[in-house]
């Protein structure tokens, strides 16, 4: 058998009490495109930093062309020739592309970079605005400089982390075009992700990841999408979710218009509200719905979400909404809760306005606990008391603590937004099946996500909002590759 | 006025604005890499006793100023250990250094030369007039005819901006301070840059209050700086982190305390402490008038933590 | 933030305190030795000039730590809601010329009105001084930390030129106010010493700024502003600029206060140089104290020995004065140190949030 160009057996790597990585395996080979699945909290990221050097394994080993490899950088990784892509751009927004490709090439005067760049972008075919400043372009550029990015020190390996996660269902295929091309040179490719389609579509190869562990290693044809699926989340879960999987939206809505919800109350309206990101947008909520606004990354959603739960007023414009609206927002540790500050004192901070939890200048602190005691218990919150801090909550258990207040209010409307962002599968089934009992109860949803899955698979009606502009999905239109043009359309990004 | 009057007040302007000039394009490179250092008056301080004892020990001004440069570095090594090294919390840290080092000062001076502040003399940092350059009417004098330190800044200005803007290096450090989490994944090394950066403008800092030391007072009194400090830092930010216009910030500033001599000459009559008070009202108005005009390093004054 | 230099649990707060007294004097005793001087001489002189009496610790120390107590509450409120009021020292003496203009100018009204005019006008005049600061943060988004130093310098100067011309002391020969008249002045605490009642008047706005941050309503948003103003804003809905308007105007008026206090109740008369560092020294009292009132009071009373202390440890051990600065920076830096070590601890333990 042909030896890997990269091998990792049997890496660990704990982070204080948590064991992000129990025993993986992994092996890339050259001229395939690997695809590393696992669902969200399954290790995928520390996988990722582990092949790159960015962090260092506690037990196991690193081989590279089968010498083993101490990294303990990000230039020990470029000397070995390996080339990471980041899900979170790694790139200088106030600095231009120009000077964010030079950046770390070291040694090379910056006419060399520029020839290099040029002669890397015409071989593969990609484009980006080499004068404009990061923080002007949009998000498929930028991933398209990151990419440029790592290819200009010619690496023998490239492994990129959920490249498509902000990316519309067109640009998608063009970075598969330029994976299998990259791969055919001779490199070895490799994609962490956790959407699955996805996965299958461009990879020869395939490992899954599971709780830390690498359950499955498996060549593209050897396996079945419910094996892979099985494998990620394990038999029971299963049935429940399909990560990736895309939901047929269309008959979600002939079973709203079934029931016949035609006596919905309007319970939030928006109209033509402007604002730095978001311009001229018209709303209507009605209760009892999930109204799904898909979208991709920075073209307005966070302004919307804060708009329609009334934390900021409209440059211009008028929102009507209930006096209390919950909100989920998608920064949870720096919007969501007060990391210093224990349960009680966080459920304080959303109820504690309530008439029934005292009003006036004085707290009431002992009816502000019971009320964060019956929380916890309600919701599961994983916390031995009110009075543990909520910073040492995990991720799962922070977000059942606001769910649990904002539901708590008793509000008419609830604003979620990207609600299960990095939540492990178990965790994110609870946040929708919470949401779907939520809506049946007549509360008006808005779910704002860019996980187009998710939108999907939970709204009545779609809306695409595309930089700063909403759109109104009719239903024959209402599948991915029908929205992904929407959102094109919508504001288009550089080809 | 008389053409006389204006070269003088020019000449003052430039030699009150010179030690600013140090210290603002010092704590330039410093910001630029995402670090504030409050405590940059404690590093001129150090750099005013420093170049004191420096040029006594030495007899001479030129190994005070070294002095000076040391002894303000070494200030900003305190200050670098906590807020670089451990990441607290900035502000506080250079707050607490300045007031360590104002107070150590005294508390040095007092013990060598009693409590009662004999005036020290000092070997003096004079003046070097450039051949020819400083003949030129009413300018000349004032650029050209100032103490080595000043022509030292007049190079230091232009080679700051051309690191910065046109070397690998300097665009190391401004990356440093705008993404640093971006700045690591290519490979830059956070904190020595901080370090290095912030060490730089401690040294610079020092030289400043040598300046002020022996080229300016010709002698060392407790809390000599007076702030200028605090008005370098402000002059940073009306400089728009720029190393150019920083300088000439510097100089405007230093115009607006010679301006207390021209006043004084004409005959006006305004009690001396509103003059005293004068630099510190203008940088307060300085700073509401621009702002919303310049953008600082994305990353100033926020902790960061490599991720090992 | 002020979650960066307060743990969030008292007692924790209290056992950072210690350590950090601990740490600096340890530290301090080096550095004197290093100097050449004797660090047990200069420890003993420390005791002997503040706690080695009755009427050393009542009429020398606890006097001293009045104006450090006001001033270090006025600092520890502001840093709890993230205002970095380093303008102690200028509204201090803001606070100090009006109280003193209210006494020589209303001489003639009786004890109870004197004093109470007295004081609120030094509240009024300390919020002054800071409204330029808050205003520019407020408004413009500049940070306060610049602008409250620089005023500092424009206090001080101005209340110098207030004793050298507008309210100078009838002779015309120092530059000093005259002395105000026995209704202005504060009654003593205890009898037959030096402590007047701004002693007392400390302890109750400790107490009150104690109630407010545990009990009130607004105390909880002073402190969710500070420990995480996203959140606050978002999640809770607190008008953040009203908060922090109202606490930075706050502290300016507890500080002003601080000056008036000890012109009253101490030096009867105004004169250049009133405050010895007292709105620095704040900072050090408020960080020591981990931001709570009630600590407050304990680290101010610590920093009032020290300071009485310095006086006979000049005297009798020869070591400059200006040693206490270096001490109170060194408590600073001991708190920060120990507040880094403690925070990286915790956060190894939980283990941050997993990839």
């Amino acid at each position: 058998m042909r030896r890997p160009l990269v091998e990792l057996r049997g890496v660990q790597r704990r982070f204080g009490q948590v064991q992000a990585l129990v025993s993986a395996d992994l092996g890339l080979f050259p001229g395939e495109v690997h695809g590393v699945l696992g669902a969200n909290g399954a290790g995928k990221s520390t996988l990722f930093n582990v092949l790159g050097g960015l962090l260092a394994p506690d037990e196991g080993s690193v081989t590279v062309d089968g010498v083993p490899a101490q990294m303990r950088g990000p230039r020990d990784a470029w000397a070995l020739g390996i080339g990471l892509v980041h899900q979170h751009f790694t790139l200088v927004p106030a600095l231009s592309v120009r000077e964010n490709l030079a950046l770390g090439a070291r040694g090379r005067s910056l006419d060399e970079i520029d020839q290099a760049v040029r002669a890397t972008m015409d071989r593969t075919g990609l484009r980006v605005p080499l004068d404009d400043a990061v923080a002007s372009i949009g998000v498929g550029d930028r991933q398209r400089t990151e990419i440029l990015k790592t290819l200009l020190r010619e690496p023998r390996v490239l492994v990129l982390d959920e490249p498509t996660a902000v990316l519309t269902p067109e640009e998608v295929s063009g970075l598969f075009g330029l994976l299998r091309a990259l791969a055919d040179e001779g490199r070895a490719v490799a994609l962490v992700a956790h959407k699955l389609d996805e996965v299958l579509a461009v990879s020869d190869r395939l490992t899954v990841l599971r709780e830390g562990r690498s359950v499955l290693h498996v060549l593209r044809d050897e396996v079945s999408e419910r094996g892979l699926v099985t494998a990620m989340v394990g038999d029971g879960v299963a049935e429940r979710i399909l990560p990736g999987t895309p939901v047929d939206p269309s008959a979600r809505i002939e079973v709203e218009a079934e029931t016949g919800r035609a006596d919905a109350r309007v319970v939030g309206t928006l109209c033509a509200v402007c604002g730095e990101r978001l311009r001229n947008v018209t709303l209507e909520v009605r209760g009892g719905e999930v109204l799904g606004v898909a979208g991709v990354e920075g073209n307005g959603q966070h302004e919307l979400a804060l708009v329609l739960s009334g934390r900021r007023r409209p440059v211009e414009g008028q929102v009507s909404v209930p006096a209390e609206v919950g909100y989920i927002p998608q920064d949870r540790r720096t919007e969501g809760l007060v990391g210093t500050f224990d349960i009680a004192e966080n459920v304080a901070l959303g109820l504690g306005r309530l008439p029934r939890l005292g009003s006036g200048w004085l707290m009431s602190w002992q009816a502000l606990r019971d009320e964060a005691e019956g929380i916890r218990t309600r919701f599961e919150v994983a916390a031995p008391s009110t009075r543990t801090f909520v910073s040492a909550l995990s991720g799962g258990n922070q977000q059942r603590v606001i769910i649990g207040r904002e539901l708590a209010l008793g509000a008419p409307m609830l604003v979620a937004e990207n609600p299960t962002r990095g939540l492990d599968v178990a965790a994110a089934a609870y946040v929708h099946g919470e949401l779907e009992r939520l809506a049946s109860e007549g509360v008006a949803i808005v779910l704002i996500s860019t996980d187009l899955d998710e939108v999907l698979g939970l709204s009545g009606r779609v809306v695409v909002l595309s930089r700063g502009h909403l759109t109104p999905v009719p239903a024959p239109e209402c599948s991915r590759e029908g929205i992904g043009a929407m959102m094109l359309a919508g504001g288009g990004e550089s080809a | 006025m008389s053409q006389a009057d204006l070269a003088l007040f020019l000449e003052a302007a430039v030699r009150l604005g010179i030690p600013l000039a140090f210290a603002a394009l010092g704590e330039t490179i410093t910001e630029r890499s995402g670090v504030i250092n409050i405590g940059l008056e404690g590093s001129i301080i150090a750099g005013a006793l420093g170049g004191a004892l420096g040029a006594l020990a030495f007899d001479g001004a030129g190994p005070g100023v070294m002095a000076g440069a040391v002894a303000g570095l070494t200030i900003a090594l305190v200050f670098t250990l906590f807020a670089v090294g451990l990441g607290a919390d900035q502000i506080i840290t250079g707050t607490a250094v300045t007031i360590g080092s104002l107070g150590m000062t005294g508390a040095v001076y007092q013990a060598r030369f009693g409590a009662t502040g004999t005036e020290l003399s000092l070997p003096t940092l004079a003046p070097l007039a450039i051949p020819g350059l400083s003949e030129i009417p009413v300018v000349g004098r004032a650029l050209f005819a100032q103490a080595p330190t000043a022509y030292a800044a007049y190079v230091i200005a232009p080679v700051a901006w051309y690191v910065l803007f046109r070397t690998s290096w300097g665009l190391e450090l401004r990356a440093t301070g705008e993404a640093p989490t971006a700045a690591e994944a290519a490979g830059v090394r956070v904190r020595l840059v901080r370090a290095g950066a912030t060490l730089f403008g401690g040294a610079m800092a020092g030289v400043a209050g040598a300046h002020l030391a022996l080229a300016h007072a010709g002698t060392f009194a407790e809390n000599m700086s007076a702030g200028k400090g605090f008005i370098a830092i402000a002059v940073v930010v009306l400089g728009r982190w720029n190393p150019i216009l920083v300088f000439f910030a510097a100089m405007f500033f230093g115009a607006a305390s010679a301006l207390q001599f021209v006043l004084q000459a004409l005959g006006f009559d305004v009690a001396y402490q509103l003059f005293l008070a004068f630099p510190y009202v203008l940088t307060l108005a300085a700073l509401a008038g621009w702002v919303g005009r310049s953008r600082a390093p994305a990353a100033l004054a926020l902790p960061w933590e490599p991720r090992r | 933030m002020s979650g960066s230099v307060a743990p969030a649990r008292a007692r924790e707060a209290a056992l950072l305190g210690a350590g950090a007294v601990v740490l600096t004097l340890g530290t301090g005793a080096l550095l004197l030795l290093l100097g050449g001087y004797d660090p047990a001489a200069a420890g003993s002189a420390m005791v002997r000039g503040s706690v080695g009496s009755w009427n050393t610790f009542v009429s020398i120390t606890l006097v001293r730590s009045v104006p450090l107590l006001l001033s270090g509450l006025a600092v520890a409120f502001a840093f709890r809601a993230g205002v970095w009021n380093i303008g102690a020292e200028g509204q201090l003496y803001a606070g100090a010329v009006a109280g003193v203009w209210v006494a020589l100018t209303f001489s003639g009204l009786p004890r109870p009105v004197l004093l109470a005019a007295m004081l609120a006008a030094s509240c009024l005049a300390g919020a002054s001084w800071a409204l330029v600061p808050t205003l520019m943060r407020l408004r413009l988004g500049i940070g306060e930390v610049i602008t409250t130093i620089l005023m500092n310098f424009v206090g001080i100067y101005m209340a110098a030129w207030m004793v050298h011309g507008p309210l100078q002391e009838e002779r015309g020969v120092f530059p000093q106010t005259d002395r105000i008249v026995e209704a202005a002045r504060l009654p003593t605490l205890i009898p037959g010493s030096r402590l007047h009642i701004g002693f007392a008047l400390g302890l109750v706005i400790a107490a009150a700024l104690a109630f407010i941050m545990s009990r009130t309503r607004f105390g909880f948003h002073v402190r969710a502003v500070g420990a995480a103003p996203d959140a606050a804003a978002v999640a809770g809905r607190i008008d953040t600029r009203r908060v922090l308007m109202i606490t930075f105007l706050a502290s300016g008026a507890i500080a002003g206060l601080a000056g008036a206090v000890e012109v009253s109740g101490l030096t009867y008369a105004l004169y250049e140089n009133l405050s010895d560092g007292w709105g620095y020294t704040a900072i050090a009292v408020a960080l020591l104290a981990g931001l709570r009132p009630g600590g407050v009071v304990i680290t101010a009373i610590f920093f009032g020995a020290l300071r009485a202390g310095a006086g006979a440890m000049q005297r009798d051990a020869g070591i400059p004065a200006a040693w206490v600065d270096v001490i109170e920076a060194l408590v600073i830096l001991a708190v920060l140190g120990l507040e880094r070590m403690r925070a990286s601890r915790v956060a190894s333990l939980s283990g941050g949030e997993g990839p």
